[in-house]
């Protein structure tokens, strides 16, 4: 007998809809978000009928979908034949102060988001493009170039791939800068591993969440394991939003392989059958690369309905996000894959109870997938060994902006100095500038003065600095910084990027902006009543934690911010 | 392996109260009779987590919490007049009443929550919605949208209440805002008329067609807007 | 939460629907300036429809009938009148024609819309002061054959749950019935429970809105019900679904149901309701594999030839399963007027007394002739189309009819109109002129559902308090005082100062009834039966049924063919029913801004038979039945099957019910509303457009 009480139990994202997508994806039919990209994407706009088409085709009602088409950016910016996107994210801010968006704004004629009357070209800001290390960077149609001279190159209509630079591990083994093999899969099936085996060793090897929040992907793991029901899912958060990181990018593009196998380890601890990798649309060639992973793993019979013979089945579909930072916070994520507004949803319930469809998932992100091959060859021990000295085990990728000598991708263990991590693997910073800050982590994380840089690289460390080890993604800004620009770019992107349905973020981040983008001195009270409201109402960590930033900045440089 | 029990007991304010296994926090307030700010809230509604007016103190955890999305736990104590919970109630109420182009009518919700927190005229001077003419081409439903705070709940009932699902939020942060079908009006959309949506709405963002005069003629009675 | 807005706020149970929903209305300046749902509702739970929550205007419209009218000859004009003169030419009236003729020369109408004291005080009018049986309400034409099934298979006239079964129930059939139209916060419900895995097989010639949110539609030929749940029933059976220990303890009649059964094979029942025998495998499948399950049905059961027999078909599959008398396990028929379940309940009915107890029942005659001291007529008296047919021939002379508008409402309106015409006196108690009131010699103005007090009983037997929230408009009086003086002028006083009174005479004669009165039902209303001492009953034969033995009976009736069937002739099946923008008749519905979102019956049509008759979306057509000939625009869709059109009656100049022939429900003469056969064709000679060619032509 269903029990009438459960009419009002869930805060879960609309579970109506939800319902109805799953029901609809049962038969195959299309994501609403899908058939407005392919709109997107054939005609440079979205019209009404299109809307009534993605509605016809994914069983969404029609004003769900027109809500979806007022989300995305990737939906909103209209495009001409040739669609310019110029990034603002942090670290090509911090390369040029903007400058660049400015340039390209004049040299083309016109408005971000604005296309020109014949159709011919349309300019759109974007967010970010993970070619940090060579910032600015422009994305001209799918060919992404950066450097000092980008600008010249677009306008000249002469845009070429920018180099990516190679990844290097200062471990004595790579663990994650290695291309993925498949042992890890390949042992725990011909050994005959037990999934509760398997599970109990990612466990004891702790692997905490890369993506910034840090929790035991084990038991994650395990919580999805014990929800009831048949169907269950793996996601991996591909939508690495964060300004000035592109460690998930090189991971998907460089090792797809590792993630996929990361991920079939997951369904086999877990009792999953099919994972989803949502990966931004801001990174055109991590899909293709994924796929073609995929495609040659389904050859090696290493995924599919039965891999490698064991009974074991586990298949793989990548989805490309449509342009939201925001979806990068794991309910929002999933009501992205279910085409729907990429808002946040209150937990409980937690995605390990309901999920994807509303069925029990475990959304990791990408590089904590990756570290899962190596503990299923090599066991927990050899795992935690990974970083000797540290509070937390395994190993982190990190990576540097353009302003350093060595720029990229880094393996790195925990425990490690800041101080060590810039000046020694990143080479300080170039052209003679002298470090003034580093923010760590994303646009969330807290901001570490030069004088401070002594500071171990871990999640307890940098939190005692008001700083946070985040995705790894360490942002030098240089002498030449003004910080008070700094927290005018960190809060626009904060209130650009809100997903609009918390009080204190969807309103305070835009009335914080405001404070900084005006001329006139900021009232201390008001700016603190703010913060803590945003602290401690904010329904995610987006507007929860934009205020590490601002309060470091409010420490460190209080003479720069203009205060009252 | 014993069922779980149908009931747990907590204390609320220093009352003891028993609810209903699954009940939130917010539940058992009520319960109790202790009121708790709330705006995006409707009991004929899931809770949605939206405003963060409900925060109250639990004894042991680090943060003021969501009363409308916690459960309660057998045991727990709770503070619904936690001085840091009220403290973001009466911000975020604040910012609320900051992003409307004029004070809300005294008989909406919206006014009745500002005024027991005593939440007055608001310090921010920033940017407000745009305010626009009513939309009433529907004979009996009128939206006016620059009265909407976007707590979802027209939304939320004409999914979860009356399973129509003609209206839907829009936009993304402070732009946000709600429509009807493809930003089409009640009357084109797939609306069945039903009003839950205008008996949710705690602004009058959408309210009846007939009640707009309404409103306007008593607030000349009292003396004009605020 | 208080609004300053309203001088006052009035909790009430809607007047539209039997869903029954509670309302607050909120008065200004001594109108209705808006309702809104109440929270506590039992059967909405603080939700409703666009009628209850907006279509309130009607009642201040200028043409509200505000005093009484009188005609002075037939096919005259109308004149304003006194109450006083209006009161003496019934009396001087009725009592020539009861003196010339015998009191069964007169029948009564009461208004299945009015409320429970309202019709008892009609039918007590009736039977004390006139001195006849003749007295019927519409229950006739819709759910009469419910009525008639559930007493026969089960005891007690009414749903045997609450909608609060739809939220427990595993599974549901919904058949001949579109409650997101016609019981819309039902509709709502059902739809929400769909949504939460609730399995709903939807049984209906047209692609009802809640078919898409079910695990099956099934599309049966007008008329086939009977071989639907025949054909469910053997499946049931074949394949092991019966509960024998609740047959053998609680039922009679099993065997002979069963012998039935073998015919009824899924292959069979295609052949003869065109739905394939996969899906009703399917179908009994769903419903037998529930550990709990609803049957829920409308008109689309009841307005047939054999629709009583469909209906004990139902308790029978309900039966013969075990899956009555607990929490997710009932029958919910939808009543369709918010009164209809009550103005029966208070025997307001040529055969029965209060509770369904037959007139010819000697003790209960004697209880009533005791309380109301004359004596009463033991001959059962005309139910309405048998008053139509006496009136043409003469026997019947006088009506009194209230809150009823017969000839847009009832089938062969040119009947219905020759019977008007051959009263030699018809009064017509009412809120507005309308087609009835055409053919009235008085018209007592009276009150809509804001205006007065008493009780409604929704579907779920749940008897409710209706209160005032404003007064009738100028001189007209609520139904219940207007009965008063009638019954008064005719010599029989009725010694009740309020609603609430009555009530309790109501209850001191109605066993069932016993422990009702206005100061328990409170704001939640009670189910019946109630018990003296106030205990409800949300839950009917939880255990034993109330026929004699407490045991339920198995219906054993065969499928039996339809009164009409489509020929060369008149190729297309025709089913009229309702829309959600308008209630019925449209009296009151036309008079709010619902007209603005629908402003015309239109006559839905399938594509394929569009294009086969040179008919365009929006072209006006003509569609002719054996008995009459309409026209009105078309609405080509693919919401029906190909062979059956589909209309609604809410606007008077349509006129519907002119192509609705005699053919009626063989047990309680329900009308056969829901199987004509019709022809259609555009008007003129060229069509209004070049249509889409059809495939394959």
């Amino acid at each position: 007998m269903l029990d009438g009480t459960e009419r009002r139990s869930s805060s879960a994202l609309s579970k109506n809809l939800v319902e109805l997508v799953r029901r609809h994806h049962a038969l195959a039919a299309p994501s609403a978000l899908d058939v407005l990209k392919e709109a997107v994407e054939l005609r440079g706009e979205i019209s009404d009928e299109d809307r009534r088409e993605a509605a016809r085709r994914s069983g969404l009602p029609e004003a769900a979908v027109y809500g979806v088409s007022t989300f995305y950016d990737d939906l909103l910016q209209p495009r001409g034949a040739r669609h310019v996107r110029v990034c603002t994210g942090t670290a090509c801010f911090a390369a040029t102060g903007d400058a660049h968006v400015e340039a390209l704004r004049e040299g083309l004629g016109l408005q971000l988001g604005e296309r020109a009357a014949d159709g011919s070209i349309s300019l759109a800001d974007t967010v970010c493009l993970g070619f940090c290390h060579s910032s600015p960077a422009v994305r001209d149609g799918d060919v992404i170039d950066a450097g000092p001279d980008v600008v010249a190159r677009v306008l000249a209509d002469a845009c070429a791939s920018a180099e990516e630079p190679a990844w290097r591990s200062t471990l004595s083994e790579p663990v994650l800068t290695r291309p993925g093999d498949w042992s890890g899969l390949r042992r725990v099936l011909s050994d005959g591993v037990a999934p509760e085996a398997l599970l109990e060793e990612v466990t004891a090897a702790e692997i905490r969440g890369r993506g910034g929040a840090g929790f035991p992907a084990g038991v994650k793991w395990g919580f999805a394991r014990a929800a009831a029901g048949d169907e269950k899912f793996i996601v991996a958060n591909g939508d690495e939003g964060d300004p000035g990181s592109y460690i998930d990018k090189y991971l998907m593009e460089r090792s797809p392989e590792l993630l996929l196998e990361g991920m079939a380890l997951a369904g086999y601890a877990v009792g999953a059958r099919h994972g989803f990798v949502l990966v931004r649309s801001e990174y055109p060639r991590s899909k293709p690369a994924l796929e073609m992973a995929a495609a040659r793993a389904h050859a090696d019979g290493l995924l599919g309905d039965d891999v490698l013979g064991s009974g074991f089945a586990f298949d793989v579909t990548i989805v490309e996000g449509a342009g939201s930072y925001v979806v990068g916070e794991e309910t929002a994520l999933l009501a992205c894959l279910e085409g729907l507004r990429g808002t946040v949803s209150a937990r409980p319930p937690f995605p390990a109870q309901e999920g994807l469809y509303g069925r029990p998932t475990v959304v990791n992100n990408v590089e904590t997938l990756c570290n899962v091959p190596f503990v299923a060859v090599r066991g927990a021990g050899a795992y935690r060994a990974l970083s000797p000295d540290a509070q937390t085990a395994g190993s982190k990728l990190v990576c540097f902006n353009e302003r350093f000598v060595r720029p990229g991708v880094y393996e790195v263990p925990f425990g490690v100095s800041m101080r060590w991590l810039c000046e020694d693997v990143a080479g300080g910073l170039r052209d003679g500038r002298a470090l003034k800050a580093v923010q760590i982590g994303g646009p969330l994380g807290g901001i570490l003065p030069a004088a401070r840089l002594d500071a171990a690289f871990d999640f307890d460390a940098l939190a005692a600095e008001g700083c946070m080890l985040g995705h790894g993604g360490i942002l030098a800004f240089d002498d030449h910084t003004n910080m008070r620009d700094v927290a005018r770019h960190l809060l626009r992107f904060g209130a650009h990027e809100s997903c609009g349905k918390c009080f204190p973020c969807r309103i305070g981040l835009r009335r914080a902006h405001e404070l900084f983008a005006s001329d006139a001195p900021i009232e201390r009270a008001p700016l603190e009543q703010l913060l803590e409201t945003l602290e401690l109402g904010s329904l995610c960590a987006h507007g929860g934690g934009m205020p590490a930033p601002i309060r470091s900045l409010l420490r460190w440089w209080p003479d720069e911010l203009g205060l009252a | 392996m014993s069922a779980p029990p149908l009931t747990v007991t907590v204390t609320v304010d220093g009352a003891p109260v028993e609810v209903p296994a699954g009940a939130t926090v917010l539940d058992a307030a009520r319960a109790a009779g202790s009121w708790v700010p709330t705006l995006c809230f409707d009991e004929r509604q899931a809770p949605f987590g939206a405003c963060r007016a409900c925060l109250v103190g639990v004894e042991g955890a680090a943060a003021p919490l969501p009363a409308c999305t916690t459960p309660c736990r057998d045991g727990m104590v709770i503070d619904t007049e936690d001085p840091a919970g009220r403290r973001v109630a009466h911000a975020v109420v604040e910012l609320v009443l900051s992003e409307l182009p004029q004070p809300p009518a005294a008989h909406t919700e919206l006014a009745q929550v500002a005024q027991r927190l005593g939440v007055g005229a608001p310090r921010w001077p920033g940017e407000t919605h745009a305010p626009a003419p009513a939309d009433t081409r529907h004979p009996y439903l009128a939206f006016q949208h620059e009265l909407c705070i976007s707590c979802g709940r027209c939304v939320r009932a004409c999914d979860e209440v009356q399973g129509t699902f003609a209206l839907t939020a829009t936009g993304r942060g402070f732009d946000a805002n709600i429509a009807a079908g493809l930003d089409e009006g009640f009357r084109d959309s797939a609306c069945v008329a039903c009003g839950a949506c205008a008996d949710s709405c705690p602004t009058d963002a959408i309210t009846e067609v007939s009640l707009l005069a309404l409103t306007s003629a008593a607030d000349a009675t009292n003396g004009g807007p605020a | 939460m208080s609004d300053e807005r309203f001088a006052s706020t009035v909790t009430t149970t809607c007047g539209y629907c039997g869903v029954g929903c509670r309302l607050e209305a909120h008065v200004r300046d001594d109108r209705v300036a808006s309702i809104s749902p109440a929270l506590d509702g039992p059967a909405n739970e603080g939700h409703t429809c666009l009628k209850g929550r907006f279509a309130h205007q009607f009642s201040r419209r200028r043409d509200r009938l505000a005093t009484p009218l009188i005609r002075d000859a037939r096919g005259g004009e109308l004149r304003r009148a006194s109450w006083e003169e209006a009161l003496e030419r019934i009396a001087s009236e009725l009592g020539r024609i009861r003196a010339a003729h015998g009191p069964d020369a007169i029948a009564g109408l009461a208004s299945s819309r009015a409320t429970n004291e309202d019709c008892y005080a009609m039918q007590r009018l009736m039977r004390a002061a006139i001195g006849t049986n003749n007295i019927d309400n519409c229950s006739r034409v819709c759910h009469s054959p419910t009525s008639y099934a559930l007493r026969r298979s089960l005891g007690l006239s009414g749903a045997t749950g609450s909608f609060a079964d739809f939220d427990h129930a595993d599974a549901t059939i919904l058949i001949g019935a579109n409650p997101t139209e016609g019981h819309p916060v039902v509709g709502a419900r059902i739809k929400q429970a769909t949504l939460r895995g609730m399995k709903l097989v939807t049984i209906d010639p047209r692609r009802i809105e809640l078919a898409d949110y079910g695990v099956l539609h099934l599309a049966p030929r007008p008329g086939t019900n009977a071989a639907i749940m025949l054909g469910i029933a053997h499946v049931l059976e074949r394949d092991g679904f019966v509960n024998r220990a609740f047959i053998d303890e609680r039922t009679d009649g099993w065997d002979a149901f069963a012998e039935l059964l073998p015919a009824y094979a899924p292959e069979a029942v295609a052949r003869i309701a065109a739905v394939p025998a996969a899906d009703l495998e399917r179908a009994a499948h769903v419903y037998g594999e529930a550990a709990d399950a609803c049957i829920s049905w409308g008109l689309g059961v009841t307005e047939h030839k054999y629709g009583s027999e469909v209906a004990q078909l139902i308790c029978d599959v309900a039966l013969m399963t075990g899956k009555i008398g607990r929490p997710g396990s009932a029958l919910l028929p939808l009543r369709g007027q918010n009164n209809v379940q009550g103005s029966s309940d208070m025997g307001a009915l040529p055969d029965t007394y209060t509770a369904y107890r037959s007139v010819t029942d000697e003790a209960v005659a004697r209880s009533f002739e005791d309380a109301w001291g004359v004596p009463l007529s033991r001959r059962e008296g005309w139910t309405i189309p048998q008053m139509f047919d006496a009136a043409v021939a003469g026997e019947l002379r006088a009506m009194y009819i209230f809150g009823e508008d017969v000839a847009q409402t009832d089938p062969n309106t040119a009947h219905v109109v020759h019977a008007m015409e051959s009263l030699d006196f018809l009064v017509v108690q009412e809120i507005f002129e309308n087609e009835t009131t055409k053919y009235a010699d008085v018209i007592l103005p009276a009150s809509s559902f804001l205006e007065k007090g008493g009780t409604f009983t929704n579907a779920e037997r749940r008897v409710q308090l209706v209160a005032p929230a404003i007064d009738p408009p100028g001189e007209a009086r609520t139904d219940f005082e207007i009965i008063a003086l009638v019954s008064r002028a005719l010599g029989h006083e009725l010694p009740w100062a309020t609603p609430a009174d009555a009530m309790d005479e109501i209850a001191v004669l109605t066993p069932d009834w016993a422990g009702i009165s206005h100061a328990r039902l409170g704001r939640r209303g009670l189910q019946w039966p109630v018990a003296p001492d106030g205990t409800d009953a949300p839950i009917l034969y939880e255990r034993e049924f109330s026929r004699p033995g407490g045991r339920a009976h198995f219906a054993a009736l065969p499928y039996k063919a339809p009164g009409d069937a489509a020929d060369e002739q008149f190729p297309l099946i025709l089913v009229t029913g309702r829309r959600l923008q308008h209630y019925n008749a449209g009296t009151m519905t036309r008079r709010t801004g619902n007209v603005e979102l629908m402003d015309a019956d239109v006559l839905e049509i399938h594509p394929d038979d569009a294009a086969r008759l040179w008919i365009s979306n929006g072209d006006r057509i003509s569609v002719r039945s054996r008995v009459g000939r309409i026209e009105l625009p078309a609405q080509v869709t693919d919401h029906i099957e190909p062979g059956h059109v589909f209309t609604t009656f809410h606007f008077p100049e349509t006129r519907t019910n002119l192509l609705i022939g005699a053919s009626a429900d063989v047990n309680t003469s329900c009308p056969e509303y829901k199987v004509v056969a019709v022809d259609v064709r555009p008007l003129g000679e060229e069509p209004a457009r070049t249509p889409a060619l059809a495939s394959g032509t």
